[in-house]
């Protein structure tokens, strides 16, 4: 039970809060809190649910004890088959759509910083501008992402 | 940009746990596409071998038959009402972290009826941040520093009395009965009862002429 599922579970959380220290507690508060309910004989599908409702819970409950609101929420609805990918979700496609509609600059400090884990520094080296001035392209190009991302969303 | 998403953003990237804060609309989603652009980073969403391995170690720790036959109740505290109220128990965060949520009851200071300052050790011995085990035969119990002020709480088990011991790493005094743990401090950090135990009394404690003393009930005649 716990080895099937414990990378999508892990996968799921990191997609939700970005970091590994944050996504190994939630994930072992998931495991956690599901134990007991889990013992009983449940079928495959029965677990994965359970342990997707707990999942959206104890993420609900991080969220409202760090920002008092929710920034990410997992959504039961999505097919449980997602999770069973090598890739827990669709993110990485609708960050590329969302990135190809952002202006050159914009596109290229948020790849640089986020998907490619350049500093500030080494990713103002490679555009050619000051790491300043690649703080504020930076800054901005997020305000943008997100302005783009909210519009989008239903 | 504010300073909320700054921190924020910096703190991501650099692969930290998430701070507190308290972010108003448009900011929460700043960050909400920062952690997706984040998590789309190649090969960053596999959980550690170690975490899972350790993680796994600690769930089969916590499903041991208990001594009556039944399975334990597994975990405990605040926090995670909802889907625990829907699986019938009671779940915190608090078996991963302190909270430092208030306990279910108050924590009172030990006043015996009649009582003496005891002898308990030489302040030379305690360090800030590390604890003393004391036991007067009528009370024993764990002193410690905190910001360089001394403090006292009893070492027994608010449960079913079981003797707690210093988990000193970890900073925690730990009851062997029922994987029960209490800050230093004597908050209730983790348990895996239906309802939390209450924290540790306090002793009064001083420290007199290089000797901590800990305020004690006085030995029957």
């Amino acid at each position: 039970m716990y080895r099937d599922n414990v990378t999508w579970v892990y996968r799921l959380m990191f997609s939700k809060v970005g970091n590994q220290p944050d996504a190994e507690d939630l994930t072992a508060e998931v495991f956690m809190t599901a134990l007991r309910p889990l013992r009983i004989s449940a079928s495959i599908p029965e677990v994965r649910k359970y342990l997707k409702m707990t999942a959206r819970t104890v993420l609900a409950s991080y969220w409202g004890d760090r920002m008092g609101r929710e920034v990410t929420y997992i959504h039961v609805d999505v097919p449980e088959a997602d999770e069973q990918r090598p890739v827990a979700s669709d993110a990485p496609d609708k960050v590329r759509s969302l990135l190809e509609r952002l202006p050159d600059n914009y596109r290229c400090i948020l790849e640089l910083r986020f998907l490619q884990a350049f500093s500030v520094r080494e990713a103002a080296a490679q555009m050619g501008v000051s790491v300043a001035n690649a703080k504020v392209l930076q800054y901005r190009a997020l305000r943008l992402a997100a302005q783009t991302s909210g519009e989008e969303a239903p | 940009m504010t300073r909320t998403v700054r921190r924020f953003v910096e703190g991501l990237l650099r692969g930290q746990p998430t701070g507190r804060a308290r972010p108003d609309d448009f900011e929460a989603q700043q960050m909400k596409a920062a952690i997706e652009l984040r998590s789309a980073r190649l090969g960053s969403d596999s959980p550690r071998e170690e975490f899972v391995t350790d993680l796994h170690r600690r769930l089969a720790g916590t499903t041991e038959p208990a001594p009556d036959g039944t399975r334990r109740r597994v975990v405990v505290g605040t926090g995670l009402a909802a889907a625990s109220a829907a699986a019938g128990l009671v779940v915190g965060r608090n078996l991963l972290r302190p909270s430092g949520a208030p306990g279910p009851s108050a924590q009172g200071v030990l006043e015996p009826n009649a009582g003496a300052w005891r002898a308990v050790g030489a302040s030379a011995d305690l360090s800030e941040g590390g604890a003393l085990a004391f036991d007067l035969g009528s009370v024993r119990g764990f002193v410690h520093l905190a910001a360089g002020k001394l403090e006292a709480v009893s070492g027994v088990c608010t449960h079913q009395g079981c003797k707690l011991w210093l988990d000193a790493p970890e900073q925690r005094l730990r009851c062997p009965c029922h994987s029960t743990s209490f800050s230093l401090q004597g908050a209730n950090v983790t348990h895996q009862l239906p309802i939390a135990p209450a924290p540790l009394p306090k002793f009064q404690v001083r420290e007199a002429n290089g000797v901590i003393e800990v305020y004690a009930p006085t030995e029957p005649a």
